[in-house]
């Protein structure tokens, strides 16, 4: 078990490298001036040159993306072009607002999924199944921008309950915090329910078909117990890939939410940056992000085995 | 169906918590906020720091400029006022400006504002190591030289230049430039770095969340000036407690904000976003001219266009009127002029404009044999003043023969594409110059060493220089209505109109009135 975490973690190390190679010369090879776009029109070259000298922007490519990484192995993700913060920390500090919104959201989707796709996989081609499944293409089918807007001129505008714009971090204020990020989870809980339940019913389905099902139901089992002891554990397993993709994802950033909703989340710095073309920004984010992916898969195979003792990590 | 709820809670306590935070979490209004006398405004995006003029760009300016002032100001006509001083004397030589400080002015730490702080601050300024991005219009890459900044006594400060500048006063109060504000020197910390700004404007810091907001207090030292409220300078008040300035990127989650009583201020709404606000009680919508420039710009040295004919065959081949009505929904008014509307020296001769006249474009198309070659326009999607410019002068000139394609690119691109002169005709708009020296100068230089500039004619860049070192008012007017009439001839630039800014503003709010010079303004503004 030690020895394959270990290989799976230094086989991370080639990954992210590859990463930081594309991320960096994909991002330059753009077109586009962090300076110019500092200063705006009325800049003069002069303005122009020695900001890019301080900002380091006129060494060579290769002699930038040197530096880049050599901080990158030190722990240091650089600083900000725009406001001179450090990346890292901005990167943290954004992290926080999106994992919490996130990892609800995603809770709240698994705990309705499961069981209503356990239910639609029971009632197969009857009205509850169709009801779910249509109600299932319905949220997946949906825009999470247009359901959160809509979600915001119900519950902001017309009733008044939930704000329309801001936000509170849930340390400082629980209440407060409560209330202003409960439209985006729900948005993005409604939309990946959908998904989901999609896989759940799907996969239980298959499993459903196998022989010692019907064993399990000839030895006298109720369905229930069918469901629950035979179905589902052999059938979490693409769930549970589904699960790490979309966490991977939305951890990445849930950028056009945060938009919708003002959330100060890692999806608005990144477009943001992308904007302004603040490299470092930019870097540091798909960088962490791409960590994210390599660590939830990793949490991924190491569940496996927990749902189907089939799997083995050596 | 109540019976069946109540029971529900009464048997679940845990569902019974979840019930009763529902239930309170509508009872909170939104405008709790707005009751405790906390203006809200939109920014669309966050700032870049609070040193005035070091890390800046228009949303920085428009907080930093409510914490500091300068020693003089912009006023409503973009014309230049004293701010901090009471009076400027000039030496006849032009080279000396003695600046004599109002009385009583103090920082927000209480301490008294003296001539020593007004040196203090400018020896920061003309220190490289600040990153004043302005520092290259006084440090002699400009058109003078500071040579020195001297305390008098305790209230009178004087610079010496190196020779006359007549734009000295107007670099001074760009805003762009923090206009030159004077800080209090534990503006820095104790390890050199900047800390927050310890200004003497009717607002102080107080609390700036990355990403979120920035947040500023009412002032209770302010001394204001007397008389009546004029541009960046003249009366100010801080009517409300607290001005929060909000991180809003998205124009519907603003839009929404405001009609919810979440927002009180919109500034600088786009014209397409208007119709749904048009009609409602809860907002006031204002319009004002400003002194920022849309219009095409033509590259001279591209092979088809450095035929002066083909270009003057644009000029005159779409309609001006046309296309700023479509843009602007008929709020605008066209000026071919790069001199703004506003200005005081906006002239009968700078009123003048393209006429559009379909068969002298086309015959000197023929003249200059073009036949129907392709022509691209460069335009983006991120101003869509500038897509819908670039859609219209499409339209309007295939009328004459003119085939012109466009290339939509992202703003950064399109930037970096115009700074290096990469472009047939460009889409674009220039933020706003204070003097029409300024104007004429951002796109005229010569090419081989400013790319971005789009009008080399040496005669003109020779007049802008001029512009720059005369004072006297009559002769600046001349050069300047000569400048436009050489601009209309040679067609390095269609300008079209100064930019409208449309504000939308809560009914609640009393007092706040846009102005040519763009930033927000809130001082002076009350609620009902």
């Amino acid at each position: 078990m030690f020895l394959y975490i270990l290989r799976r973690l230094i086989f991370a190390i080639p990954t992210l490298l590859l990463v930081a190679v594309a991320v960096f010369t994909l991002l330059r090879s753009i077109p586009g001036d962090p300076a110019l776009l500092m200063l705006g029109d009325s800049a003069s070259d002069t303005e122009l040159t020695e900001l890019r000298r301080h900002l380091g922007l006129d060494l060579i490519l290769p002699l930038q993306f040197g530096k880049w990484l050599i901080q990158v192995l030190s722990g240091d993700l650089g600083y900000s072009i725009t406001n001179g913060e450090p990346v890292l920390a901005l990167i943290v500090e954004r992290f926080q607002v999106t994992f919490v919104i996130v990892v609800t959201a995603v809770s709240l989707a698994i705990c309705i999924s499961i069981p209503a796709g356990l239910i639609a996989t029971w009632k197969q081609n009857k009205g509850l199944d169709i009801a779910i499944v249509v109600i299932a293409t319905l949220l997946l089918s949906v825009p999470a921008f247009w359901l959160g807007l809509i979600l915001l001129l119900i519950f902001g505008m017309q009733l008044a309950w939930l704000p329309v714009v801001g936000y509170v971090a849930l340390s400082d204020d629980f209440y407060q915090g409560l209330r202003y990020v409960l439209l985006p989870i729900i948005t993005l809980a409604m939309v990946e329910t959908g998904v989901l339940i999609r896989m759940v019913r799907s996969s239980s389905i298959e499993v459903l078909r196998l022989e010692y099902v019907a064993h399990a139901r000839a030895k006298g089992a109720g369905e229930l117990r069918v469901l629950l002891r035979h179905v589902l554990p052999n059938s979490f397993a693409p769930v549970l890939t589904m699960i790490g993709l979309i966490l991977g994802h939305l951890l990445g950033g849930a950028a056009v939410l945060e938009t919708v909703f003002t959330l100060p989340g890692l999806g608005r710095l990144l477009v943001d940056a992308i904007f302004s073309r603040d490299y470092p920004v930019i870097q540091g984010v798909l960088i962490f992000t791409a960590s994210i992916y390599v660590c939830i898969n990793l949490v991924v195979d190491f569940c496996y085995p927990i749902f189907d003792p089939k799997v083995r990590l050596e | 169906m109540i019976t069946f709820t109540r029971r529900l809670i009464s048997n679940n306590l845990p569902l019974k918590s979840w019930a009763l935070v529902v239930i309170s979490l509508g009872t909170l209004s939104p405008t709790a906020i707005a009751q405790n006398n906390q203006l809200r405004v939109r920014l669309v995006a966050d700032i870049r720091s609070t040193d005035p003029g070091v890390n800046r760009d228009a949303n920085t300016d428009a907080v930093v400029l409510h914490m500091v002032e300068g020693l003089v100001g912009i006023r409503e006509n973009t014309a230049i006022g004293p701010m901090l001083a009471e009076k400027i004397a000039t030496s006849s030589d032009g080279k000396t400006y003695d600046f004599k400080l109002r009385e009583g002015i103090i920082f927000h730490n209480g301490e008294p504002l003296t001539a020593e702080d007004v040196v203090w601050t400018w020896k920061r300024y003309l220190n490289p190591s600040s990153q004043w991005r302005c520092l290259s219009e006084f440090d002699g890459r400009g058109v003078a030289t500071i040579i020195g900044v001297e305390a008098i006594d305790k209230r009178t400060v004087s610079f010496k230049l190196d020779k006359p500048n007549a734009l000295f006063l107007t670099q001074m109060a760009r805003p762009d430039c923090g206009a030159s504000g004077i800080y209090h020197r534990s503006s820095i910390g104790t390890d050199g770095k900047w800390k927050e700004p310890v200004g003497t404007g009717p607002f102080r810091f107080a609390e700036w969340r990355r990403g979120q907001y920035i947040e500023l207090q009412k002032f209770e030292g302010y001394k204001s000036r007397p008389g009546l409220m004029d541009g960046l300078i003249g009366a100010k008040k801080a009517e409300v407690d607290r001005v929060r300035f909000m991180v809003i990127p998205d124009s519907a989650a603003a839009k929404a904000a405001l009609l919810s009583n979440s927002l009180e201020l919109v500034p600088d709404i786009a014209v397409s976003e208007l119709g749904d606000l048009n009609g409602q009680s809860a907002v006031k919508i204002e319009k004002v001219t400003t002194a920022a420039l849309s219009g095409l710009l033509l590259q001279t040295r591209d092979p088809l266009l450095k035929d002066v004919r083909i270009r003057q065959a644009i000029a005159l081949g779409i309609d001006s009127q046309t296309i700023v009505r479509g843009i602007t929904n008929a709020l605008a008014k066209v000026n071919n002029s790069a001199v703004p509307e506003t200005s005081p020296f906006y002239s009968a001769i700078q009123k003048t404009g393209f006429q559009t006249d379909v068969v002298k474009a086309k015959k000197l198309l023929q003249e200059a044999g073009y036949n129907g070659q392709v022509i691209k326009l460069t335009t983006n999607k991120r101003y869509h003043s500038m897509f819908d410019m670039a859609l219209l002068t499409q339209s309007l000139a295939a009328k004459v023969g003119i085939n012109i394609e466009l290339e939509v690119l992202d703003w950064a691109t399109q930037l970096d594409r115009y700074s290096k002169g990469d472009y047939q005709i460009m889409a674009f708009g220039y933020s706003a110059r204070l003097d029409p020296s300024l104007a004429f100068e951002m796109f005229t230089g010569p090419k081989d060493m400013q790319p971005r500039k789009t009008w080399d004619n040496p005669e003109a860049i020779r007049l802008v220089e001029v512009s720059m070192q005369t004072s006297d008012l009559k002769r600046r007017q001349e050069l300047f209505n000569a400048l436009h009439k050489q601009l209309l001839e040679d067609v390095p630039m269609i300008a079209l109109y100064n930019a409208i800014q449309i504000n939308a503003i809560s009914s609640r709010l009393n007092g706040f009135h846009g102005w040519p010079g763009e930033t927000p303004r809130l001082w002076n503004v009350q609620f009902r």
